[in-house]
Formats: C-alpha cells, sequence, structure tokens
C-alpha cells in the first residue's frame, strides 16, 4: 500500500478502531505517514453479512470524500 | 577511544543517565523500554562485555524487526541481552536466535501483531546448549534455569524495544501469554531415542542450532495407562485436534513434544516418520464440532477443493501432511508429552550457529577468539 502511494494513486488503509495506532505506526515506518486510514466499527470478524456490508459503505464513504478531495 | 566508544557517540545511540539502578530502571519504565520487570543498567562496560561475544560488525544490522522494522544492530541486541540478565557467552546464540525469527517464512510480522497469542519457541540442539546449561529436562519450560530464562527474555525485550510490539500499539494480542516473557528450551537429546530436530531438519550431528515456532503454550498430555506406543500416540492425537486452533484452518506446522518417557515406548514401536504418519491420520477432528457459521464462512472457504460439501462426519487435519508436524523430546520424567499449536500462517525456520565466516561454531568460545 504504502508503494502505491508513493506511485502517486489515491491509497487508503481499512482499520477498525483499536488497529488505527498500528496502522498509524506502520504507515510512519514505511514512510507515508499521511496515508489516509478509514475507521470502521469493530469488530470486522463475527459480523453477519449485512454488518459487513454497513462496514464497508462506510469505509467507501469515506474514499469517495478522500477521491473528490483529491480532485479538486 | 575504543571502538564502542565512538560508536556509542553518534546521535541517538546512547542516553546519559547515573549508574544507578533505581535511576536507570526508572528512566527504562518512563520511557516503556521492556517487559514490566527491572532490568539490568546498560552501561557501556556491560555492553563492552557482551560484545566480546559478537565476530560481526557491531553497528550493521543482522535483521529487522517488525512491526516497527527496527534494525536489530548487535549493538542493539548486546544492550538489550544486558538489560535482560544474560551472561555475554550466551550472545551468539541469541543473535542466531533472532536471525532465524527475522526470516520470511516464520512471518515474524503476523506473529508479532496478530490478536492471536502466539510468540516465538525457541528450541536450542547441539553442543552449545549442554556448554551453555540451557535446561531440556525437569520444567524445561519454567523457571530456574539463568539461560532459558535470560535468553528467551533478551529475545522479547529484542522484540519490543526494537521490533515496537508494545502492547495495543505493535502487538494486538487478545490475551498475551506468559510465553511472551521467555520462551526458550533446549532438545533432549541424551533422553531421545531419535535423531535431534535438527539433524531431522537438514544439519549435521555437530552442529549447534536453533528452530524456531511461531507459537502457543503447550497444552499438556497425560497418559499414564497406554502400554504400548499407539495408546500414546492416539492420546496425543486426540489432544492435537481442538475447534478454534489455528492449525486446523492453515497448512501449519504445530510442534509435539515427547517426554521422555512417553518418546521410549513410541519408539519400540513407530520411528519418527512413522509416528506422524500415525498422528497426522489420527489428530482429527468431526467438522460437526464447528458451529454452522464457522462451517460455512470458514471450513468451506479454507478447504473448498477437499471439502467443498462438508459433512458433519467429514474431518479436519490438525496438521495436513505428516511431513509438516515437528516432534521434538524435551522434559524429565513423567507420564507426560505435550501438543503446542502455532498461529497458523507461519513456518519453523531452523538455523546453524556459524562463526561470520561460515564455519559451523563448535562452542561460544569460537566466536569470541576471533576478534
Amino acid at each position: 500500500m504504502s508503494n502505491l502511494s508513493k506511485r502517486g494513486l489515491t491509497t487508503a488503509v481499512i482499520c477498525s478502531g483499536p488497529f488505527l495506532k498500528l496502522g498509524q505506526a506502520q504507515a510512519r515506518v514505511f514512510g507515508v505517514s499521511e496515508l489516509p486510514l478509514l475507521e470502521i466499527q469493530h469488530p470486522l470478524g463475527g459480523q453477519s453479512i449485512d454488518g459487513v456490508k454497513a462496514r464497508a459503505d462506510h469505509a467507501v464513504a469515506q474514499f469517495v470524500k478522500l477521491l473528490k478531495e483529491k480532485a479538486q | 577511544m575504543s571502538a564502542l566508544a565512538e560508536l556509542l557517540q553518534a546521535p541517538g545511540v546512547s542516553i546519559d543517565a547515573d549508574d544507578d539502578f533505581d535511576a536507570v530502571n526508572a528512566l527504562v519504565m518512563e520511557k516503556g523500554w521492556g517487559d514490566g520487570l527491572p532490568v539490568v543498567p546498560p552501561t557501556e562496560a556491560r555492553v563492552a562485555a557482551m560484545l566480546e561475544y559478537c565476530d560481526r560488525p557491531w553497528d550493521q544490522p543482522v535483521a529487522k524487526i517488525p512491526p516497527r522494522w527496527g534494525e536489530a544492530t548487535p549493538l542493539r541486541l548486546a544492550a538489550n541481552a544486558v538489560m535482560a540478565g544474560c551472561e555475554p557467552r550466551y550472545f551468539p546464540l541469541y543473535l542466531l536466535a533472532i536471525e532465524a525469527m527475522c526470516e520470511e517464512p516464520l512471518n515474524l510480522y503476523g506473529v508479532q501483531a496478530t490478536t492471536h497469542l502466539c510468540a516465538p519457541l525457541v528450541i536450542v540442539n547441539g553442543p552449545v546448549a549442554k556448554e551453555l546449561n540451557i535446561n531440556a529436562g525437569h520444567n524445561a519450560f519454567g523457571p530456574g534455569h539463568k539461560a532459558n530464562a535470560t535468553i528467551g527474555r533478551a529475545i522479547r525485550l529484542a522484540l519490543l524495544n526494537i521490533g515496537g510490539a508494545i502492547p495495543a500499539l505493535g502487538d494486538m494480542s487478545t490475551f498475551g501469554s506468559p510465553a511472551k516473557y521467555s520462551y526458550l528450551v533446549a532438545e533432549n537429546e541424551a533422553e531421545s531415542p531419535w535423531a535431534p530436530l535438527h539433524v531431522e531438519r537438514g544439519l549435521p550431528r555437530e552442529a549447534s542450532a536453533v528452530t524456531v515456532i511461531g507459537a502457543e503454550c503447550l497444552h499438556n498430555v497425560n497418559d499414564h495407562e497406554s502400554l504400548d506406543g499407539e495408546g500414546l500416540l492416539t492420546t496425543i492425537a486426540g489432544t492435537m485436534a481442538t475447534a478454534g486452533s489455528n492449525d486446523i484452518y492453515y497448512k501449519a506446522q504445530p510442534l509435539v513434544i515427547m517426554g521422555p518417557e512417553h518418546a521410549k515406548a513410541v519408539a519400540a514401536q513407530f520411528s519418527k516418520a512413522e509416528a506422524k504418519r500415525f498422528l497426522q491420520q489420527h489428530a482429527t477432528l468431526p467438522v460437526g464440532r464447528l458451529s454452522k457459521d464457522n462451517i460455512e464462512r470458514r471450513v468451506k472457504v479454507t478447504w473448498k477443493d477437499r471439502l467443498p460439501a462438508p459433512k458433519p462426519e467429514d474431518v479436519l487435519y490438525a496438521v495436513q501432511r505428516p511431513e509438516d508436524l515437528l516432534i521434538a523430546v524435551i522434559g524429565g520424567a513423567g507420564k507426560h508429552s505435550a501438543f503446542v499449536p502455532t498461529f497458523g500462517a507461519t513456518q519453523a525456520v531452523t538455523r546453524a550457529l556459524k562463526t561470520a565466516d561460515g564455519r559451523l561454531a563448535q562452542s561460544v568460545a569460537d566466536f569470541r577468539k576471533r576478534r
């Protein structure tokens, strides 16, 4: 993901709440400290398909917003 | 000025502190450097003594430790070894263990950062295990032996301080594990009826070696009643296959530890390869022991080729192929064995102890003589 970001592609990583700090630390380690993290509700495991879809929708909405911001 | 003193002058390499046990420990706790236990202050003199047993360049990384991917230089490792209470002569084996666990097949990133409770288990074979008095007998996984306790702890300190496996930051384990304090033993080669683990894994008998496994804690197998090897293997197999184990979902390499008494009884009937075949075939879990959702969402996905439409009486295997099972003989007297499940997405790594010029080390003294 960091390599894609460094190539200039709009890139983001989806994290549930407890994993945001790990995601931030990894982004720093790989030299992309500004890499957007799209937060979804925790947990992702043990969810019905509807629960997974709701989290996906939440992530997609954040990513669309990010794309629009990049386009401006 | 000594070579070490020069290295310590580089920015960020060292820190000024009073050479006082309480003051240094207060600083370590404040900085969050460590495992929560008091440490031996890593003074220049103590680090220098540790590096007397290192024949590599002290400032060149031997590995990068995830998830921070921090550079494990001998200098940094020596400081952590001092903090853990290691004797300087332990250093070559400690450095080897770090190198081995950072090799790609072990997937140390996964082992470090996962929500699972695994930790790198190090099994030592060969003459250096005896030279360093690494316990392979009674209570081998427990307290009481300096080498087991401090080399294992030094590994954990490197994983924390260099690798950044900080709880809830770089180490997301739901529970953690006592094995994350120290997890290092030797194989009890003297009491084993089979070739040692490192020989089975392709190294010469005279080599000293480490085998690293991304492992859970061990689970005991009590069998005081079986009168032959087949009976003992049946009990061990019954312990291996459990719902909720990562190994039933992956092409994993779990470990069976046989106590010497069990091993001798098994060896009377089975070669090690035959014992592995028996255990692989008999360590099975009926699919019906899993929940409906787990079957639908995990079994049908993971094992879709073998079990496209699993029935309750179909079986899952604790280990997928006989050759993937590791067997080691460890422990003292008693009718016990143990099963060590793994993280699953990890493969064991075995590496020999060699000097910098690539020769098999006969003794840790080889590393000191060469400077």
